[in-house]
């Protein structure tokens, strides 16, 4: 780097510049008169035409053009007959000719060359430039991945701390629980002589609200297990998944008529065990909520017209809801009844969503006060439906 | 069923205990029951030390292994019980109130016998212990070298 800058770096003074044609072509003129008296023949033209070479070399265009007047005076001075004038014969002016077309020639390579080199330095600051640049981007990035490792290491600490309290609340808190039931139970044997009906039925209830709770953790260790198990997606048959489920939850509703209208679905890509979660979640609300019905319609078909997902709904001609409460129906614990009227935790729908969410789809939900209820859901497309179809028996 | 093999339970809770027994109670299979109270005390009973130095040196016909225990936690005792020679044939049933599915393939790799979650119902869990008291102790046939009492 510093060969070429010494090598390439123009001087910079205007006065030295000119300063140099000056001092050159006296040196180069005193230097070929040198040489002549020593008898070497027709050496000064090459030894000017050098010199001007060197100064445009170094000076630039403007002392080359200086060089070249003042050496062709002190050429036609001191070395074109006849010598020691500034005369000019005719005879001579074809040599002199020659010597200045030659210095020019010399000079504009010269500074062409130059341009080049000045070209070169430029591309050469702008490539470091772009090198210093790109070395601070890289420096960025680097500070961004390590804040990213930073962030994963404190999710993985977080999700760790969830893991270890949903364990903790499989654990810790079933037990109480248990031995509350199970000494209300002992108690019922032993002393239900001497506890009237009242009695009875308060323990009764104690009874009732521990099952209930222990249906609450159950459900919300189920709910927490969803985002910690790690899926296994493959292509799945919609169609099938979602026939198997409406002749399982009919087959717990056999009293009731249910008109069941399964339209064509297509193949998605997910996971089977997850998916199959989703459609009985929503499969056994379209019954439980068609209960007071005595004909329940329960639909469950593909909504055309979506290009990179496939969209599934779920209708039924229960007692639907208010859309005004359409927000709370997807969180955990959310009921839009009361306990009285429908049972159930409040955790199906909540779980539905995160199972969805999971595969990156969406949800929503359609419905208007005793008209019923639609939920519509979004799921990736099969990677190879030809291939699904294939390995089926 | 001529004779009755003696249940090693291994339980830190007692009301556990308590209700553990009222449920083999039932069956009549609480007398020839021993209780221990942490994974250290199973471990004392098993190898006859401490305060089980002198007893008779024959193995239980089954333990009924908690998890959660204090000191040693069942997954150490089954560990331990897996891993000695003379004691690695005991059929051994993880009674717990674990739900998750890591605490189940630990258990099966260290080769348990049976996975039993404690049922929350009160009924249940009297069945689900008396089923396992009943096969075990009764039904089957201990490898030799255990406790058995001839009815």
């Amino acid at each position: 780097m510093a060969y070429w800058d010494s090598e390439f770096q123009r001087v910079r003074s205007p006065l030295l510049r000119y300063g140099l044609a000056v001092v050159s072509v006296a040196i180069s003129t005193a230097a070929a008169l040198l040489i002549q008296e020593y008898q070497f023949r027709d050496v000064e033209l090459p030894v000017i035409v050098l010199v001007i070479g060197l100064v445009t070399w170094y000076a630039g265009t403007g002392p080359a053009v200086v060089a070249v007047l003042l050496s062709s005076l002190t050429f036609n001075y001191f070395f074109a007959e006849p010598l020691y004038t500034f005369y000019v014969s005719t005879r001579d002016i074809p040599y002199f000719l020659i010597f200045v077309l030659s210095a020019v020639v010399v000079a504009s390579f010269s500074a062409v060359r130059r341009r080049i080199e000045e070209n070169l330095r430029h591309a050469r600051d702008r490539l470091q430039d772009e090198l210093e640049w790109r070395q601070q981007r890289d420096a960025e990035i680097r500070k961004l991945n390590h804040e990213l490792t930073l962030r994963a290491a404190e999710l993985v600490a977080a999700n760790k701390e969830l893991e270890s309290f949903a364990y903790s609340v499989s654990h810790d808190l079933r037990a109480p629980l248990r031995h509350l039931v199970g000494y209300s139970e002992l108690l019922q044997k032993h002393a239900s002589g001497s506890l009237d009906d009242k009695g009875q039925k308060y323990l009764q209830t104690i009874l009732e609200a521990a099952k209930r709770m222990g249906n609450l953790i159950d459900d919300l260790l189920a709910f927490s297990r969803i985002g910690r198990v790690e899926s296994r997606t493959s292509d799945v048959d919609l169609q099938q998944l979602v026939k198997e489920v409406a002749s399982e939850v009919g087959q717990q509703a056999k009293e009731r008529k249910i008109s069941w209208k399964i339209g064509a679905l297509p193949a998605c890509h997910g996971d089977p065990s997850l998916l199959r979660l989703v459609v009985v979640n929503l499969v056994s609300n379209a019954v439980k909520f068609t209960g007071t019905r005595s004909l329940a319609a329960i639909e469950i078909g593909a909504v055309n017209g979506n290009a990179d997902k496939i969209e599934i709904f779920v209708r039924d001609n229960g007692v639907g809801f208010e859309m005004q409460y359409v927000d709370k129906l997807f969180g955990v614990f959310q009921r839009l009844h009361r306990a009285d009227e429908f049972e159930g935790t409040g955790i199906g729908l909540a779980t539905v969503h995160r199972i969805i969410h999971r595969h990156g789809g969406t949800v929503r939900a359609e419905a208007a006060l005793d008209r019923g209820a639609t939920f519509y859901f979004t799921l990736p497309k099969a990677v190879n439906p030809a291939e699904m179809k294939a390995r089926q028996p | 069923m001529s004779d009755l093999g003696r249940i090693l339970v291994v339980e830190d809770d007692p009301r556990d205990v308590d209700l553990t027994l009222t449920a083999l109670d039932e069956y009549k299979l609480a007398n020839e029951v021993v209780v221990a109270r942490d994974g250290t005390e199973a471990l004392d009973y098993l190898y006859c030390r401490e305060k089980f130095a002198s007893r008779p040196k024959e193995n239980p016909a089954v333990i009924l292994l908690d998890l959660k225990l204090p000191k040693v936690n069942g997954l150490e005792v089954l560990q331990a019980i897996r891993s000695d020679e003379r004691l690695k044939m005991i059929p051994v049933v993880v009674l717990t109130s674990s739900h998750e599915e890591r605490d189940m393939m630990a258990s099966y790799k260290l080769g348990v016998n049976a996975y039993v979650v404690k049922p929350v119902d009160f009924h249940e869990f009297v069945n689900a212990v008396k089923e396992l008291g009943m096969f075990w102790a009764v039904i089957n046939q201990p490898p030799p070298g255990s406790a058995k009492k001839v009815l």
